[in-house]
């Protein structure tokens, strides 16, 4: 399971968010509105997290990722991770929290957590969202994705890979969306980014969503769309039409990121206050 | 020592707020401000109103604009850091400040870009430093700078406080690996940004201290605030107390001020805390007050130094020379000072003492002409091993500036047992003590420091002892006395490093004449005793039984000691003292004539205090000397030991033989301290085997009698006439004799001793095995000695013991009686 990922500035969207920015300074009263389709959306899955301090997850929902994975996860990232409570657990508060330490264990330098609904819960299509913290500093990298439901049969990136969100700890305000497939995987990637007018992602929670259609993919951070991919956009096959189940995790360093340095506060978390999934009704 | 650079106009405050109208804003927030809230301080020149100022003894000349090397637009400010020991000045540092404040309450971080000549670490920069009160000071330690231009943040620890700034940026920076170079700052502007984000924030390092104190103790807090930087990092940065808001728990038993000055009012427990803004933080002062303080009763002894061989730093006998402080709150000291009074006496009281600074700078001390440090210190506080207190004088050198070169400086350590708990202490060097320091003309600081927590100081002053002025001090031991070897288990201790002191009273009485002071003689504790007639040292409150002792040990040095007594007291059995002698017993030694500069080892046997017959109860020694009020001693290793310890026995009396009780009318004394003795020839003639030695024994004098086979006595130019007499009476002592022979010779009437016998006459009595180590007083008719059948003119005596050529006896009162 390789999942490269890399960063590519459209030049489309340079210019929108040169707007956005603009705008975001001369703003006073209201954001901004943008006009989008209307949709019906239904939900098909969520996890609220609602349950007790240290509480595990919901395993009908959810499995882990455990260890190293194949070259720290395709990414030269450094942590190991657990199914430990100190690692994953629910906060007693309505929050899911993933927690990356520095810490030895499994011969890493750091523990933390990966989670998915592989085998559990896939979907085709649909309005896939998460409403969090991220965690900050240098070499932090959290992220909320979709892998293709067949990449055991197919393989990455043949299978497809759907960035909802990923960050840099280094730069809190900004996250990224990005789509990998055949031909354009890891660093030609096709992605763009989004950042806080004077805030960070770490502050307060926010929504992060992908809306995804049989020819497009909307990116939103809290339903202000920031990016729209399709099929044109794309350098290769476009093998987003089959079913895919999702992946929130929490790594520390890695080729995306870079080294977490000594001054990388640790522990460090990602705070979920739910991950919803929608399908649009007819 | 500030010099000002610039000193704009002031800002036009009229503009200000008209158009400063923030969309977030309600007209119910605006308020009429009275403080301009722009945001910059320098982006390619000074903005109006501020001024910068050089701190005092760094380079004037660092700070300047650069129109070449900037980060954007024309100018930026550059800082030339001096090399080490650069004339101009040690360091680089000064504050940019405003004449009028201004409202920072809108802004959460001063920005600015910078970069410098080679990698480095900038000392501190920070906000908040207006020359002033220096309120709301803020500051990173340690910056690190290289030769890239990056930005920098300093936020704001809780920018509701800023409501009239005028400190707007300062900076201090020494010398890298002792070299200077440059560094650039630009762009210095206040900005409210939403990616420095407060972390967590502490007072007292973030620890949770618990502290035992007492009333009047005063702490003042510090505090710290972490915020992480738009790049995920934490930083780290001082913060001034003002910036919290604290609280006591108890503010009966503590109060905290604004400023975060805890001071201790009364009995019981507070514990102190403290928020950031709305946070709380971590960290606080747990404090479990005693109340009212340990203090002394009585004021230090008043100085005896004529006042003119003083100077004087800190004493109500002299006039003092001008100090500029006796408290300097040095960084990291903890060191609180009050000025009380003590039974009248004014007297400095130290609390929380880790060290204290008293400087002297204008002007400066010239000590060249003492040769002596004394204080007085008093203390609540434990201290036995390893407690210390640290006196440090510094000498600041010619060019009278600190940090320099021709600077000087010395530490002497003080520790029990002249340390004391709940006594004033005299500590009084000779300067010699202080070998680092080395000039003395330019005296400037007292550091004292140390282990004791509570000092009560008095009389600090220098002085000249008047022997040997400045230079070498030829009137003092240089050495140490020797360490004493007995076995501690054979001594009981009043004063020395050798073994553990019984508790001693005082080692001055207030009915003492001599002046009084602990010293260090080679790094040894030493009682030193000047101006001295006589001085009582006491053990009252603990008497001393001393019944197992056989001797009485002192070491003592003088330079100019004529006579030198020493004198016991037993209180008796009923312990205390009786005003009209009561059970109290004393006797006192005399030693006339003792060697000076040196140590005179005195082994006092106890049988030498005669009139001492109890010795339960020691409770006063009374060390005397002459010339009266001017003798000098220097006493040490001052105890009691056994000398029966380990053999089994003493091989000498410790008592002296029992005084005789016969009428002196019917006696004829050959040797005795109760009578008048006749003349004798000799005590030894010269054909006897065996040697003699005059002692003392328990104050008596008696004759000593070694390496014995017999030992003749004689009265051959004075015979004597003991036909009246029916006695013959000697005292003998011994520890090994297995046989003891008495022979009396009569030289018959001729009077002289006959080759053949003649008309000489003799007899002499064999007692054997007599009583070892007791006095045995051998009373003998003289009819028993019937071979002397004539005693007109007794000629010799003869005294023989076993075995034979190693015996040693003893003997005192040798007479006839009737």
């Amino acid at each position: 399971m390789q999942t490269i990922k890399y960063f590519r500035f459209s030049p489309l969207l340079k210019l929108l968010l040169a707007f956005l920015v603009i705008a975001g300074f001369t703003a006073c009263e209201e954001d901004k509105t943008q006009n989008l389709e209307a949709r019906n959306w239904s939900l098909t899955w969520s996890d609220e997290f609602d349950g007790a301090a240290g509480q595990g997850i919901d395993a009908t929902k959810w499995t882990y990722d455990i260890g190293t994975g194949d070259n720290g996860w395709g990414n030269q990232e450094l942590q190991y991770y657990t199914d430990e409570a100190e690692n994953v657990s629910l906060d007693g508060d309505g929050n899911l929290v993933i927690t990356a330490r520095r810490e030895a264990f499994g011969g890493s330098p750091f523990t933390s957590a990966r989670i998915k609904t592989q085998d559990l819960f896939e979907q085709t299509y649909g309005r896939f969202e998460a409403r969090m913290k991220t965690p900050y500093g240098p070499g932090m990298w959290p992220a909320f994705w979709l892998l293709g439901a067949n990449i055991d049969e197919v393989n990455w990136p043949q299978c497809g890979e759907i960035d909802v969100m990923e960050l840099r700890g280094q730069q809190p305000d900004k996250i990224a969306g990005s789509v990998h497939g055949p031909g354009y995987s890891g660093g030609n990637a096709i992605t763009s980014d989004f950042t806080l007018e004077n805030s960070r992602f770490d502050q307060e929670y926010h929504l992060f969503a992908i809306e995804w259609g049989e020819d497009y993919i909307n990116y939103f951070v809290d339903d202000f769309l920031f990016n729209r991919i399709t099929p044109e956009d794309v350098t290769g096959e476009w093998v987003f039409d089959q079913p895919f189940f999702m992946i929130l995790n929490l790594a520390v360093g890695g080729n995306y990121v870079g080294f977490p340095t000594s001054q990388t506060p640790f522990p460090q978390t990602i705070v979920v206050d739910y991950i919803r999934v929608y399908q649009e009704q007819n | 020592m500030t010099k000002l650079l610039n000193n704009f106009s002031k800002f036009i405050l009229a503009v200000l707020l008209i158009f400063s109208t923030s969309c977030e804003r309600d007209l119910d927030d605006l308020e009429p401000a009275t403080f301009p809230t722009s945001a910059d301080v320098f982006i390619d020149g000074f903005v109006g109103g501020l001024n910068y100022a050089a701190f005092g003894g760094s380079d004037v000349t660092a700070f300047d604009t650069d129109t070449e090397i900037k980060y954007a637009g024309t100018t930026s400010m550059r800082f030339s850091v001096p090399d080490f020991e650069d004339p101009a000045g040690a360091y680089a540092g000064g504050a940019f400040f405003l004449d009028s404040g201004r409202d920072l309450t809108g802004y959460n971080v001063l920005t600015f870009w910078a970069r410098a000549s080679q990698p480095a670490n900038i000392d501190i920069v920070g906000i908040g430093n207006d020359l002033g009160d220096n309120e709301y000071i803020a500051s990173l330690s340690g910056l690190a700078v290289n030769t890239n231009w990056k930005k920098y943040y300093i936020p704001i620890p809780d920018p509701s406080k800023l409501t009239q700034e005028r400190g707007m940026f300062f900076y201090s920076e020494g010398p890298e690996n002792g070299r200077g170079y440059t560094f650039w700052i630009d762009n210095v502007t206040f900005e409210n940004l939403g990616t420095v984000v407060p972390v967590s924030s502490g007072i007292f390092n973030g620890e949770d201290r618990i502290l035992t104190v007492e009333t009047g103790n005063v702490f003042n807090a510090d505090g710290f605030a972490v915020f992480n930087l738009p790049s995920g990092v934490d930083q780290r940065m001082s913060v001034a107390p003002s910036y919290f808001n604290f609280s006591s728990s108890n503010p009966a038993v503590a109060s905290v001020d604004l400023n975060g000055r805890v001071t201790v009012l009364s009995e019981g427990e507070a514990v102190i805390t403290a928020s950031l803004g709305d946070e709380a933080s971590i960290g606080s002062l747990t404090l479990t007050s005693s109340g009212q303080a340990n203090l002394p009763t009585t004021a230090a002894p008043t100085p005896e130094i004529p006042a003119d061989d003083v100077i004087s730093i800190y004493s109500n006998a002299y006039t003092n020379v001008p100090v500029d402080f006796y408290n300097g709150f040095w960084e990291n000291s903890t060191t609180q000072s009050e000025d009380i009074q003590v039974a009248g006496d004014d007297v400095i009281r130290y609390s929380q003492l880790n060290f204290v600074g008293i400087q002297f700078t204008a002007p400066v001390i010239n000590a060249t002409a003492m040769n002596r440090v004394h204080l007085d210190i008093w203390t609540p506080d434990p201290t036995g091993a390893p407690a210390t207190f640290k006196i440090l004088l510094f000498d600041v050198g010619p060019d009278r500036s600190f940090g320099t070169s021709d600077d000087s400086e010395h530490e002497v350590t003080i520790t029990s047992p002249t340390l004391q708990t709940g006594s004033w202490v005299s500590i009084d060097l000779p300067l010699t003590d202080f070998p680092g320091l080395t000039a003395r003309n330019n005296l400037a600081q007292v550091v004292l420091s140390g282990d004791l927590a509570n000092v009560y100081m008095d009389n600090l002053y220098l002085y000249d002892d008047g022997n040997g002025g400045g230079g070498g001090n030829d009137d003092e031991p240089a050495m140490a006395a020797p360490t004493p070897t007995r076995n501690g288990t054979d001594v009981i201790s009043l004063f020395s490093d050798a073994y553990d002191d019984v508790p001693v009273d005082t080692w001055r009485t207030d009915w003492s004449v001599a002046s009084f002071t602990d010293i260090n003689v080679a790094g040894n504790a030493t009682k030193r005793y000047s101006d001295l007639s006589f001085v009582g040292i006491e053990t009252v409150m603990n008497q001393v039984d001393i019944t197992g002792m056989t001797h009485f040990n002192l070491d003592v040095w003088s330079p100019n000691a004529t006579l030198f007594k020493v004198k016991l007291v037993d209180f008796g059995a009923n312990g205390v003292f009786d005003e009209n002698g009561g059970d109290d017993v004393e006797h006192e030694v005399i030693f006339t004539s003792p060697a000076t500069n040196q140590w005179i080892n005195y082994e006092i046997p106890l049988s030498d205090f005669t009139g001492l017959t109890t010795r339960g109860n020691i409770a006063q020694y009374v060390l005397s000397a002459e010339p009266v009020g001017a003798a000098t001693i220097f006493v040490d290793n001052l105890y009691f030991y056994n000398d029966d310890g380990g053999s089994g026995g003493g091989d000498e009396p410790t008592v002296a033989a029992p005084t005789p009780v016969n009428p002196a009318a019917n006696v004829i004394s050959l040797f005795s301290d109760a009578y008048t003795d006749v003349t004798v020839d000799t005590y030894r003639t010269d054909w006897s085997v065996g040697d003699l030695e005059e002692v003392m024994v328990a104050g008596n004098a008696t004759k000593k009698y070694t390496n014995l086979s017999f030992v003749g006595i004689e009265t051959v130019a004075n015979t004597i006439d003991a036909t009246a007499m029916t006695h013959f009476r000697v005292d003998i002592w011994s520890a090994d004799a297995t046989t003891f022979k008495i022979k009396l010779v009569d030289f018959g009437a001729n009077g002289v001793f006959d080759e053949n016998g003649g008309d000489d006459v003799e007899h002499e009595i064999t007692f054997t095995a007599p009583a070892t180590r007791e006095w045995i007083s051998y009373d003998l008719p003289l009819s028993d000695f019937t071979g002397l059948t004539t005693r007109a003119n007794m000629a010799q005596y003869i005294l023989v013991a076993e075995p034979t050529g190693s015996a040693t006896i003893y003997m005192d009162n040798m007479y006839f009686r009737n």
